[in-house]
């Protein structure tokens, strides 16, 4: 099981301290396994660092071997994985980045650390035919990477509806597992810990807070060699997860959107800084070295194709198509269901529709 | 002396014959009123006395009993006050010569004597006439509504002096003549669908929803014209039949909402404010039980305007009904079924903002904003609604084109074709329309080819569809089928079924 450096590790983080506190903690000793060895002779700076009464804490938890021991019970019976800094399986990438989490509790295929790593990322309001491609964008490349992304409704789920076949997905989350957020996701989120990995920095009983966020996301630019990002408005969370990627030299990539589309103005602006535009697959295959395989040709009927096409200009009402091909609304709503089928429309809501790139 | 006059009192729909018997003594004058009456009814005294006195007649300083029997049952209502009258009448020997057996009465009286309509008039007459009466006498207000009643003799009196003189033969009034019934068309409604513009998705499922007696959800946002859409519904079902309106007509005769027509031939149209509750959907009352919306739309339209505003309760009860067509009432008076036969229409907003999906405003709704809006109408009611379908907020140019639309009519004839399709298949089952279909039905006449099976098989696959939509979509299929007169269901009209799914369809 745990070694005794990495069960050290899981003690100190055990205590609701805040970062910085445990960086210093660290410092003060080197490791928290020497800290805890020589705590009655550190005691003065430990209580300078974390106060009094947690000083306390620390103190008690480490005169038997009770606290560790059902420390660990308790996150065995969460299902809770911890892959502390001392652990083999701690992601080298992560590793590297200025404030690399302490321990890493995981719910899932831990193993999945170990593999090449990819985020991509999206905001919760993404266009309909933007997230399909996003899907096949996740499913396309799960056979060389494992997919690293949030949980939320939007770009997340479609990341994970795309990735979860293949198992090699990695849902990063801002809070505990006693916790799930937005609850809808429960059902995604007990799919992911079954065929994937879900992780997060945080305790189990740690409440999903709106700061905490931000703070997530670096995690998830931190595993990955690179990020996409697929949609993000002004203010969106993605471009923070951008700029994290971006500060810790990881190749950033992200797709392009048209004037005056809300969901891309965060897209366009990366863009402008230091992005790489990508409107295929290629663009971030080449980035890595990476022989794709080819997507095998979907066939389409007359009808199929003239409808398909009829959305080349992006996205249109059925009467415009229906001007555009000359075939009867009914029978266009027929048509569009098997290319939605296909993956190839999306609808946008009021009898809109758009082709899926 | 004694004398006894029908009358009848309403029990739901429903009429029961109450006999009035009056005696007169001698002894200090009073009035005692015996035989269950309520309010209304002990008023009457007052009402008799001055229309008596009012009509030239005599109320006598007598002691007066009266006496409505069945002593057992409730009376309620106005309509004793002319048997009550005549009663008097009887008894006091003022009517002499009048055989008054057999006769109903019917009627409210004013002080000045002259009669006033009373609610309910069709279904007491046809009770009466199912339990041998062919003889009536009622105020002349309700006799357009009565002329539809065949094979009895119904005398409208405007007064109680017309009564009396009718009845000791000095001026025998006319029967009244039987009314043939006409059918509404689509021009004696309000609206067309030629002047709604655009719309075609939503005009197509409209078209399916009544061919196919399939409950429809409209969704688009505010000023979309759901409402306008909804109304021109009842315009493209086929014409009530003569007996669909005697329906119709005795529930809307009950509630006392008839119109001068006498009949109701145009299908109603009903939209209970969303407030409604439970009670004012499907019927009840202190004492007289009365119909709900739900059973005042009987044969035509239930139109919820914002479905998710109704409270919950409310939409959970119209679950029974959507499944058996009645409703049965049940309060301390005792239990009254009344029939709630209607296709459902609702609408609603895309999400809270109204704007998801518009082509030019912004929603501003997060997802799980969207999915907390629609979760409001639970899955068994959802479940009751074969087709949802969008409406498109409309363009400014389109609403000041000239562009020709197809009109009502038009669809109707096409309605009418699929309906007769189906009444050939059904033949003389309980099932009318595809929407009735039960697993039986739909195993015999829904076989689906091993294309179908696979396209549904991929759109539940691939659009995450919920299962008991499945049935759902395979009777709308059918339904389609049927409009093109075609045998078999293809392909296409199961792709197009499973397009009126846009609501388990968001993502």
């Amino acid at each position: 099981m745990y070694t005794k450096e990495e069960k050290a590790e899981i003690w100190l983080d055990s205590f609701h301290l805040d970062y910085g506190k445990k960086a210093r903690l660290y410092q003060l000793a080197k490791h928290p396994l020497e800290l805890a060895r020589r705590f009655s002779s550190l005691r003065s700076e430990i209580e300078k660092i974390v106060g009094d009464a947690m000083c306390n804490a620390l103190a008690s938890s480490l005169e038997t071997s009770e606290y560790v021991n059902g420390l660990m019970q308790t996150y065995a019976e969460k299902r809770i994985r911890c892959v502390s800094f001392s652990s083999p399986l701690y992601p080298e990438l992560l590793r590297q980045i200025p404030d690399s989490p302490f321990v890493l509790y995981c719910r899932g295929k831990a193993e999945l650390l170990h593999e090449r790593k990819f985020a991509i990322v999206g905001s919760r309001r993404t266009l309909p035919q933007i997230l399909r491609t996003a899907e096949r964008y996740a499913r396309d490349l799960s056979p060389y990477f494992s997919i690293v992304t949030g949980i939320a409704d939007g770009g997340d789920s479609a990341v994970i509806a795309g990735a979860l076949a293949s198992g090699k997905l990695i849902s990063v989350l801002a809070y505990g597992f006693d916790y799930v957020y937005p609850e809808c996701n429960r059902v995604l989120l007990e799919k992911v810990e079954k065929q994937g990995l879900v992780l997060t920095e945080h305790l189990p009983d740690e409440a999903p807070r709106s700061f905490l966020f931000p703070a997530r996301n670096r995690i998830i630019a931190g595993l990955s060699e690179g990020v996409l990002v697929i949609s993000g408005g002004e203010k969106s969370g993605t471009r923070i997860t951008a700029d994290y990627a971006y500060s810790y030299g990881r190749d950033v990539f992200a797709f392009p959107y048209s004037l005056g589309v809300e969901s891309g103005i965060g897209c366009n602006a990366i863009l402008k800084e230091y992005a790489k535009l990508t409107d295929n697959l290629v663009d971030i295959a080449d980035a890595f070295g990476i022989n794709l395989t080819e997507a095998e040709e979907v066939l389409l009927t007359g009808a199929e194709l003239a409808v398909y096409n009829s959305l080349k200009d992006g996205e249109a009402h059925i009467s415009e198509i229906a001007e555009r091909t000359g075939l009867k609304q009914h029978e266009i709503s027929s048509v569009l269901m098997l290319l939605e089928m296909k993956k190839l429309a999306a609808p946008c809501g009021g009898n809109r529709w758009a082709a899926v790139k | 002396m004694l004398s006894k006059v029908i009358s009848f009192a309403l029990a739901g729909l429903d009429g029961i014959p109450v006999e009035v018997e009056t005696d007169i003594n001698n002894g200090l004058p009073a009035y005692e009123l015996v035989g269950l009456p309520d309010a209304a009814v002990k008023e009457s005294r007052e009402r008799v006395r001055s229309a008596l006195k009012n009509s030239g007649r005599k109320f006598p300083a007598q002691k007066i009993t009266v006496n409505l029997a069945p002593a057992d049952v409730k009376k309620e209502g106005s309509c004793f006050d002319l048997a009550i009258a005549v009663g008097i009448l009887k008894a006091t020997e003022q009517l002499t010569g009048a055989d008054l057996a057999g006769i109903v009465f019917l009627g409210e009286l004013a002080l000045d004597g002259s009669l006033r309509p009373v609610t309910g008039i069709l279904p007491l007459l046809i009770s009466a006439k199912a339990k041998g009466y062919t003889s009536f006498m009622i105020p002349s207000g309700n006799a357009k509504e009565a002329a539809y009643i065949a094979g009895v003799q119904v005398y409208a009196a405007h007064t109680l002096t017309e009564v009396v003189d009718h009845l000791s033969k000095l001026a025998p009034l006319p029967a009244l003549e039987t009314a043939k019934y006409a059918g509404a068309s689509p021009q004696d409604y309000n609206c067309d669908l030629a002047y709604v513009k655009g719309q075609a998705t939503a005009k197509r499922a409209l078209e399916i929803a009544v061919s196919g007696g399939h409950n429809i959800l409209l969704v688009g946002p505010p000023g979309a014209g759901k409402t306008m859409l909804a109304r021109c519904i009842p315009t493209i079902m086929p014409s009530m039949t003569f007996e669909e309106a005697l329906e119709v007509t005795k529930i809307h005769s009950v509630a006392g909402i008839l119109s001068e027509e006498g009949i109701v031939s145009l299908r109603p149209f009903r939209t209970p404010h969303h407030t409604a509750t439970t009670v004012s959907l499907c019927g009840g009352g202190n004492r007289t039980i009365k119909p709900g919306e739900i059973s005042l739309a009987h044969n035509g339209v239930l139109f919820l305007d914002e479905m998710p505003e109704y409270s919950r309760s409310a939409l959970e009860s119209l679950r029974q009904p959507l499944e058996d067509g009645v409703i049965t009432v049940t309060r301390s008076g005792g239990a009254v079924t009344f029939p709630a036969n209607f296709m459902l229409c609702a609408s609603m907003n895309p999400c809270p903002c109204g704007n998801y999906g518009s082509a030019d405003k912004i929603c501003t709704c997060t997802p799980a904003a969207i999915h907390k809006y629609r979760s409001r109408i639970s899955g068994p009611l959802l479940d009751r609604i074969d087709i949802q379908v969008e409406v498109d907020s409309v363009k400014y140019d389109d609403l000041v084109s000239d562009a020709k639309e197809e009109s009502s009519a038009a669809v109707k004839e096409r309605v009418e074709r699929t309906r007769g399709i189906q009444r050939a298949r059904f033949k003389e089952g309980k099932v009318r329309v595809n929407a009735d279909m039960g697993e039986r039905e739909m195993h015999e006449f829904c076989a689906l080819s091993r294309e179908c099976e696979e396209i549904l098989r991929l759109s539940f696959d691939r659009l995450k569809l919920s299962a008991r939509a499945r049935a759902r979509i395979i009777k709308v299929a059918r339904t389609i089928a049927d409009m093109e007169g075609a045998e078999q269901i293809a392909p296409a009209h199961i792709l197009e079924a499973v397009s009126y799914r846009t609501y388990d369809n968001f993502n």
